[in-house]
């Protein structure tokens, strides 16, 4: 009995492997120039504002660099100051598990010319600190390539999205009412209660 | 048959006179407690006190845990840092630590119905306003509130301690408890769903989740009206008339207070706790965003695995208390014990198990046999508690409880707060802390019934002397100690089938025995 319980705590622990990774960021030639049209500092309001994005190929790479390249998709990334303390956006080198860049700003196929693109903020995007990296996929869909408009560190060029707080009048409006009926029912709840015991004491 | 008043436990199957002449659905013992657990049935005033309780316990547990499935939305609308969410879910678990306690004194005093539909009325507003939350301060502070309801557990098992007897106590304690807490997995599952809901219809993520609390608020606040109007405090009646007509005294406070603290059985059974139902919550709070980061599943995957681990209450809280009194039939208080201790270091081992594990399916897998285990702990702890005291039950129920709820503050203040500890690494650490804090078990010793490696003390105490002790001589000499005697004399079954009951004479065992 014991060694079997033995036996099935070891299996279960060989079970414990993780299954195979993807591209690694540090794999990847930086061969893509991205700008944005933001000025140092700029805080975005989600569903309102919108930048202008352009992203291309760097000339000093022109020539056979850019054949495998089939598709570019430019993500909206966080900067190190709304990674911090919040491992959900963590940067990680394995880029299957990688969530620094979690919102798709733009997804086309690869020219060989730059192109630009007018992103208008979308409301869903939470309150932080920003910028924006494109990467080059292979008809494979694996990465292959990426630019940033950042430096290596990310410290330069970020802008800050303030989102959108969710909250509306009717539903504060709703919430504190209901709130009121639940604590004038309890009042309501002792009066009866004192009644009853006022009416057996005068019986 | 003739109506036999004097004794314990009669067989008449479906109507039973007791010497007021009263009639009862369930057969009843000599305090009208009844002495059998029939679940389909929803007669008053037992199994209707049952199902009130455990359905209002479970919208609390619903409206307190309904913020982690939603996390990965709420923290991104409201900018948190892992700091705040692990700071909320403290903040979730510690407010019901005093007033699980307070919820005791007050079950004593004022009774579970009016107890609990208070309370859960109070906490109502702190649920409705969670869609107001706009930053890291007003989202601690409604999930502070709304965690006070969590208190309604010391209500419920009050209220099944005054409804059932000796034999099925652990059963009704367990599956009241365990169906409530089915609420911490069930809102795993019903949170998601009311969230895409309201999504589809078009309302933006960051103001559907808002909209999604009025639901368990709602819920919660219709369950207290339920108890309000439908509820009784015990067999006989409500505390309020009871008093009145002098059946039932009121207690003196202090005296209550005196000999709870005094019983370091309690404070035992508050650290165990701690580290089964405490472990318990931990894992309700961490468990969605822990699959939705680590194993990188999408939302409603996430809820419904976190969900599995609450649902699971369905049985295996219940199985513990039935477990409970099953073992104490044969082997008495010492069974509940050994029983106790043995399915809570397992449910520590395999906590220790689910941390170490890194693919998808065999943690989930490990995850469920754990959530057994634990949960079956809860259930055991209360098969336990009822016999601690008899004057002094809610404060008993209230520290236990309460001490649940530390232990799920320490666990989540050490282990789940920050970024100093990975998830996995601090679900092992829980396991290993689970093991050694249920080591207290070993030093529960009943005079009367013996504790894990020790028989009843040799000064031949019986029941009478240990809950008489509780009661000084003015108060004997006006007769409060009466409930307590006859819980004593039903409670001798504790002692198990092994002892000899020759020693007594008892109407349990059969004329061919003597």
């Amino acid at each position: 009995m014991k060694s079997h319980l033995l036996t099935a705590f070891l299996l279960l622990f060989c079970l414990a492997q993780t299954g195979d990774g993807g591209v690694l960021f540090s794999s990847l030639p930086q061969t893509l120039v991205v700008t944005a049209s933001i000025k140092q500092g700029q805080v975005l309001i989600a569903g309102e504002d919108s930048i202008t994005l352009t992203w291309g190929l760097n000339q000093s790479f022109v020539g056979r660099t850019d054949e495998s390249y089939k598709e570019v998709k430019v993500k909206l990334c966080y900067a190190p100051i709304s990674q911090v303390d919040r491992k959900w956006r963590k940067t990680v080198n394995d880029l299957s598990k990688d969530k620094t860049c979690q919102f798709i700003m733009v997804n086309k196929p690869y020219q060989k010319l730059d192109q630009s693109f007018k992103w208008s903020v979308e409301k869903e995007v939470p309150t932080g600190t920003y910028f924006v990296r494109a990467y080059a996929y292979d008809s494979a869909g694996e990465e292959v390539a990426y630019g940033q408009n950042s430096d290596a560190k990310k410290s330069s060029n970020l802008f800050e999205v303030q989102g959108i707080s969710g909250r509306h009048l009717s539903l504060d409006v709703a919430s504190v009412c209901f709130s009121a009926f639940a604590l004038v029912s309890l009042i309501g709840f002792f009066l009866v209660e004192n009644n009853k015991k006022k009416r057996s004491t005068d019986n | 048959p003739t109506p036999k008043d004097t004794d314990m436990e009669m067989e008449v199957p479906d109507a039973a006179m007791n010497s007021g002449g009263k009639k009862f659905a369930l057969p009843v013992d000599s305090e009208n407690k009844a002495t059998e657990f029939r679940i389909y049935s929803a007669a008053a005033p037992h199994m209707r006190a049952f199902h009130l309780s455990w359905v209002s316990f479970f919208a609390c547990f619903v409206s307190t845990f309904a913020a982690p499935p939603l996390m990965p939305i709420i923290r991104d609308n409201l900018n948190l840092t892992s700091t705040d969410i692990g700071n909320a879910g403290i903040a979730a678990v510690s407010g019901a630590v005093f007033a699980r306690i307070s919820m005791g004194t007050a079950c004593d005093l004022f009774g579970p119905r009016l107890a609990s539909a208070a309370l859960i009325l109070l906490t109502a507003p702190a649920v409705f306003c969670s869609a107001m939350a706009n930053s890291a301060v007003s989202f601690l502070l409604v999930r502070f509130f709304t965690g006070f309801s969590l208190a309604t557990f010391v209500s419920t098992q009050f209220w099944m301690s005054s409804m059932f007897s000796a034999p099925v106590v652990g059963t009704a304690n367990g599956v009241a408890g365990g169906w409530g807490n089915l609420g911490g997995g069930a809102t795993q599952l019903i949170m998601p769903l009311v969230f895409s809901l309201i999504r589809d219809i078009g309302v933006t993520k960051f103001t559907a989740w808002r909209i999604a609390f009025l639901i368990p608020a709602l819920f919660q606040t219709l369950s207290a009206f339920s108890i309000f109007f439908l509820g009784q405090d015990l067999p006989d009646g409500n505390y309020s008339r009871l008093q009145k007509s002098g059946d039932k005294h009121k207690d003196n406070f202090k005296q209550v207070l005196y000999h709870a603290v005094t019983n370091y059985r309690g404070w035992i059974l508050a650290l165990t706790y701690g580290y089964s139902f405490g472990v318990e919550l931990t894992v309700d709070n961490i468990i969605a965003q822990y699959f939705y980061d680590r194993f990188n599943v999408n939302l409603h995957t996430a809820g419904i695995i976190a969900a599995s681990f609450g649902l699971a209450n369905l049985f295996s809280r219940p199985g513990g208390g039935l477990l409970s009194d099953i073992v104490a039939k044969k082997f008495g208080m010492r069974g509940r014990l050994w029983t106790l201790w043995i399915v809570q270091t397992l449910g520590g081992l395999f906590c220790i198990l689910l941390g170490k594990v890194g693919s998808l399916g065999v943690s989930v897998a490990v995850m469920l046999i754990f959530s057994v285990f634990v949960q079956a702990a809860c259930g055991l702890t209360f098969g336990v508690v009822p016999f601690v005291s008899r004057r002094s039950l809610g404060v008993i129920s209230g520290m236990t409880g309460g001490g649940g709820n530390v232990g799920a503050v320490l666990t989540q203040v050490i282990f789940f707060r920050g970024s100093s500890y990975s998830t996995e690494t601090g679900i092992t650490l829980m396991g290993v802390m689970m093991i050694f804090c249920t080591l207290p078990i070993l030093f529960i010793f009943f005079p009367q019934w013996g504790g894990m490696f020790c028989g009843p003390s040799s000064k031949g105490i019986t029941e009478e002397e240990y809950y008489m002790s509780e009661w000084n001589s003015t108060e004997k000499d006006k007769g409060f100690h009466k409930a307590s005697l006859k819980f004593a004399d039903n409670s001798r079954s504790e002692r198990g089938k092994k002892v000899d009951s020759a020693l007594t004479p008892s109407n349990e065992t059969p004329p061919t025995h003597v």
